[in-house]
């Protein structure tokens, strides 16, 4: 695989909508990064204005403190991409000096597998002040930062060990993505999800399944980008034809639907075919309300809890199918954060240098978590969960527990 | 599902969304982006110019709709914007919108101009330009959209619309917002006025250098999200304060559009950000569902009633292709106002553009109509920019006509849906 992703990101797609911008500065004040710290000097700066300026090498370095966290984008009134355009361009100026650190955090996969077999032992050392100042000073990932925690069992273990289902199909055949985090860390989450499903009546087939290359692509790492989402094409594709695909993780969901082909401008028609079946699991059970197909006989759950709406999500379009989901619960009091980021933004608020800058950004969410119910939050990604979970303390589940807990499934 | 689509959530969208959500409707507010209150001055502008400065704004505009019916205030009435200038001030309560319908304020700019607007925020009130005030406008060395030299000396040389004349000097002080920043915008000013500490060496900076009777004009930064914060100012020096809105980033624009999310929100209404409307679809002659181009695949919202909230040309409601042709991007609606002759003229210090007020004649329950004056979809709705008629920003008419038609619209989704 030749530089293509980076070839597009430097050249063709990221003008194609910079003549939009009016200069409004409505992408400014939604910035949850230059709210917190001066070294990003805000989405409009060094996008649409530093765009013009750079021909092949960067002009403005603080481009490097953009989270792609993509709010920009979605409050933008001109359809300007800034974050595509901020992502693309900080790929091409990170190209010929990419950090060690940053090739390690995205390989997703390679984490997993390496942590499951030594499970205690990685979350136990993960909690070692020591290892963690080490882990710091070599990689530059910073020793406070969220990880996630290893299991003793993947979710094909659990698949391949786990008795039939017990109730027969009624409603024909989904595929279900649990994306790397869900294979190997939240488990649990993608369990749950697939039982859901299996109550509802669908058959649930789950095929082997590689990464979706979010990671790299957020990390500016194209071609490896391009190559992990174009193998999980295939894989999620062998399933079957046509069928739906639903998935517990939105950060990788948001990568098939939209930020391969937006940001790093992979047209290969096998990635179209993924994005049009995929959806969102809250999303699914959000059309399946609106069609007048979900059961709705939810046990009552007596609770208020805080719900956070990612940002990864919130790029998709598609409103808070979460929220509309578990308001249908009786006794369960759902309070929307409001709060526009958690700071993590994939990988970002792991790096040392930006640790900080991704605690102040989520500290009203974090602040809200708690305030809001100290026994558990809501929130549909996964490095979202664990940075909520580790900052605020407050345990973090995705919104599919609690329909699991209402269905009398746990 | 939801029984009503609106579509834009700009002061139009967002205002109808409440108030059909409020009446018990299920609604779902589309937007592409953010809309265009939070680039206005946080201010309501029912009517400033006719093209005299207008002081009785309802009189005014009662009397342009009887001698011009293509006016959208011809449609819409005074009623109308009445309840809906009340509705809105209602929604976001005197913390934010004060003022009396009936008589504009005049309030200087930030270039020292002097500005008739009908509701203003109470930040805003001592900054009224009446004969006899004395003012001492203050900048910021390292806010740069503010220059107080000029809008002293401005509103210090101009007959007030009273006949009158006030006082102004200048000063320029230097209280950095954050460490290590010397081009700071406005918005970063207005999270420091936020903090209480900022706020104590503010006043400590500034104090020494006023004299009695002082009423202390500053930059709109006075505290994004504590609305008090400019009251707690004006304690500590113990003069008058008053704000002059900036251009964008504009916090006061930006406080009533997160107002108005959050009411928006508690109403229970479900908002679908980030999502462009691309098509309708319709079915016997009614709208039956607007096609969203969500990332992935494309998605329909059916609802029984839709109320289009798109904006202008600003916000590509409106567009004008190399032919001149001009659309009404999503629904392809009949656009009135294009019969004004040459649409774009060449003298742009001279007479209006008549292309800015092309958009969709609408009737009395603000339904968009065709030539001949009859609704082109029963359960289509129009409020707000989109509507035929008016220079809104040159008659200062352009907050005016958003709420009232979103009123009526929403009104009469409500009869029709009950
Ligand atoms: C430069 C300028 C200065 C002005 N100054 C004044 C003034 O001083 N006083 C005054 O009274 N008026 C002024 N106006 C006019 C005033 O701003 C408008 O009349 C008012 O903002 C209209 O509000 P609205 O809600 O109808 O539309 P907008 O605020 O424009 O909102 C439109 C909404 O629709 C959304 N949208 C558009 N197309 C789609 C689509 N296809 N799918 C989904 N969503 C869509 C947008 O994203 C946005 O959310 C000015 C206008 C301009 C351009």
């Amino acid at each position: 695989m030749t530089s293509d992703g980076l070839e597009f990101a430097g050249h063709q797609f990221a003008r194609a909508s910079l003549d939009h911008c009016v200069k409004c500065t409505i992408c400014e004040t939604a910035c949850p990064v230059a709210a917190v710290t001066p070294l990003f000097t805000g989405p409009k700066f060094v996008g649409p204005q530093a765009e013009r300026f750079r021909n092949g090498e960067s002009v403005d370095h603080s481009l490097d403190y953009c989270s792609s966290c993509g709010t920009c984008t979605l409050v933008c009134p001109q359809g300007v991409q800034i974050a595509e355009l901020n992502s693309q361009a900080r790929a091409v100026m990170k190209s010929d000096h990419m950090p060690v650190r940053d090739q390690l955090i995205s390989r997703t996969t390679l984490m997993g597998m390496a942590m499951t077999p030594v499970a205690p032992l990685a979350n136990a050392a993960l909690h070692v002040k020591p290892i963690r100042t080490v882990v710091e000073k070599v990689f530059g990932i910073h020793r406070d930062a969220p990880m996630p925690t290893a299991r003793t069992q993947t979710l094909h273990g659990w698949l391949k060990k786990r008795p039939a289902p017990k109730k027969a199909p009624t409603r024909g055949t989904v595929v279900f993505f649990h994306g790397c985090a869900g294979g190997y860390f939240e488990v649990e989450t993608s369990k749950k999800s697939i039982e859901v499903l299996e109550h509802l009546g669908y058959r649930v087939i789950v095929p082997k399944q590689g990464c979706c290359g979010l990671a790299q692509q957020s990390n500016g790492l194209f071609d490896a980008a391009t190559a992990s989402v174009l193998q999980l094409c295939d894989d999620l594709r062998s399933a079957g034809k046509g069928l739906t695909i639903v998935s517990s993780s939105g950060s990788c969901t948001g990568m098939l639907k939209h930020e391969a082909h937006e940001i790093m401008g992979v047209t290969d028609d096998r990635l179209k075919d993924v994005a049009v079946r995929i959806r969102d699991m809250m999303e699914f059970l959000r059309d399946l309300h609106e069609a007048g197909e979900l059961p709705t006989d939810f046990r009552p759950i007596e609770m208020t809890v805080p719900y956070h709406a990612p940002c990864q999500l919130k790029s998709q379009g598609m409103g808070q199918p979460a929220v509309e989901v578990l308001r249908l619960i009786p006794g369960l009091t759902v309070v929307e954060s409001g709060a526009t980021c958690c700071g993590i933004a994939g990988t970002y608020g792991l790096k040392k240098e930006k640790y900080e800058i991704a605690q102040a950004v989520g500290k009203p969410l974090f602040d809200m978590v708690k305030a809001t119910n100290p026994d558990l939050a809501l929130c549909d990604t996964e490095t979202c969960r664990w940075q909520i979970a580790q900052s605020s303390g407050v345990p973090t589940e995705h919104p599919i527990w609690m329909i699991h807990r209402a269905y009398g499934l746990s | 599902m939801s029984r009503v689509v609106v579509i834009g959530a700009g002061i139009a969208g967002l205002t109808a969304a409440i108030r059909l959500a409020r009446a018990g409707l299920a609604v779902t507010l589309v937007s592409k982006g953010v809309g265009g209150l939070q680039l206005s001055q946080g201010t309501v502008d029912v009517f400033g110019y006719d093209p005299v400065r207008v002081t009785h704004p309802l009189e005014a505009l009662d009397v342009r709709a009887a001698a011009d019916p293509k006016h959208p205030y011809a449609s819409i009435g005074r009623e109308a914007v009445e309840s809906g200038v009340a509705y809105l001030a209602d929604l976001v309560g005197p913390d934010l919108l004060v003022g009396d319908p009936a008589a504009n304020l005049n309030l200087p700019t930030a270039v020292g101009a002097v500005r008739p607007t009908c509701l203003a925020q109470p930040s805003m009130l001592a900054g009224a330009c009446v004969d006899g005030a004395s003012f001492v406008i203050v900048g910021l060395r390292r806010l740069k959209d503010f220059p107080a030299h000029l809008i002293a000396a401005n509103l210090a040389r101009t007959v007030l619309p009273d006949g009158g004349r006030l006082q102004a000097r200048h000063l320029v002080i230097d209280v950095p917002a954050r460490d290590g920043e010397i081009d700071s915008s406005g918005l970063t000013y207005a999270r420091a006025f936020d903090d209480p500490g900022f706020r104590k060496r503010f006043a400590a900076a500034l104090l020494p250098l006023l004299t009695h009777g002082d009423s202390v004009g500053l930059p709109a930064v006075l505290g994004l999200h504590d609305l008090q914060a400019w009251r707690k100012l004006s304690d500590a020096l113990g003069h008058p304060v008053f704000e002059i809105p900036l251009p964008p980033p504009a916090v006061p624009g930006l406080r009533l559009n997160e107002t108005l999310l959050t009411a928006a929100r508690t109403a229970g209404v479900r908002l679908v950000q980030g999502n462009r409307v691309v098509s309708a679809r319709v079915t016997e002659g009614r709208v039956a569902a607007v096609t969203v181009a969500q990332a992935g695949a494309a998605r329909e919202y059916p609802a029984e009633a839709f109320v289009l909230a798109s904006g202008g040309f600003e916000s590509g409601a409106l567009a004008m292709d190399s032919y001149g042709t001009l659309t009404e991007t999503i629904f392809g609606l009949p656009l009135a106002g294009q019969d004004a002759g040459e649409l774009v003229h060449g003298d742009y210090w001279g007479a209006q553009q008549p292309l800015f007020a092309v958009g969709v004649g609408v009737e009395a329950s603000m339904r968009p109509v065709d030539a001949a004056g009859a609704p082109v979809y029963p359960n289509l709705y129009a409020a707000g920019g989109i509507l035929a008629g008016a220079y809104r920003w040159s008659e200062k008419s352009g907050e005016g006509i958003a709420v009232g038609s979103a009123v009526k619209a929403a009104d009469a989704i409500v009869r029709e849906l009950a």
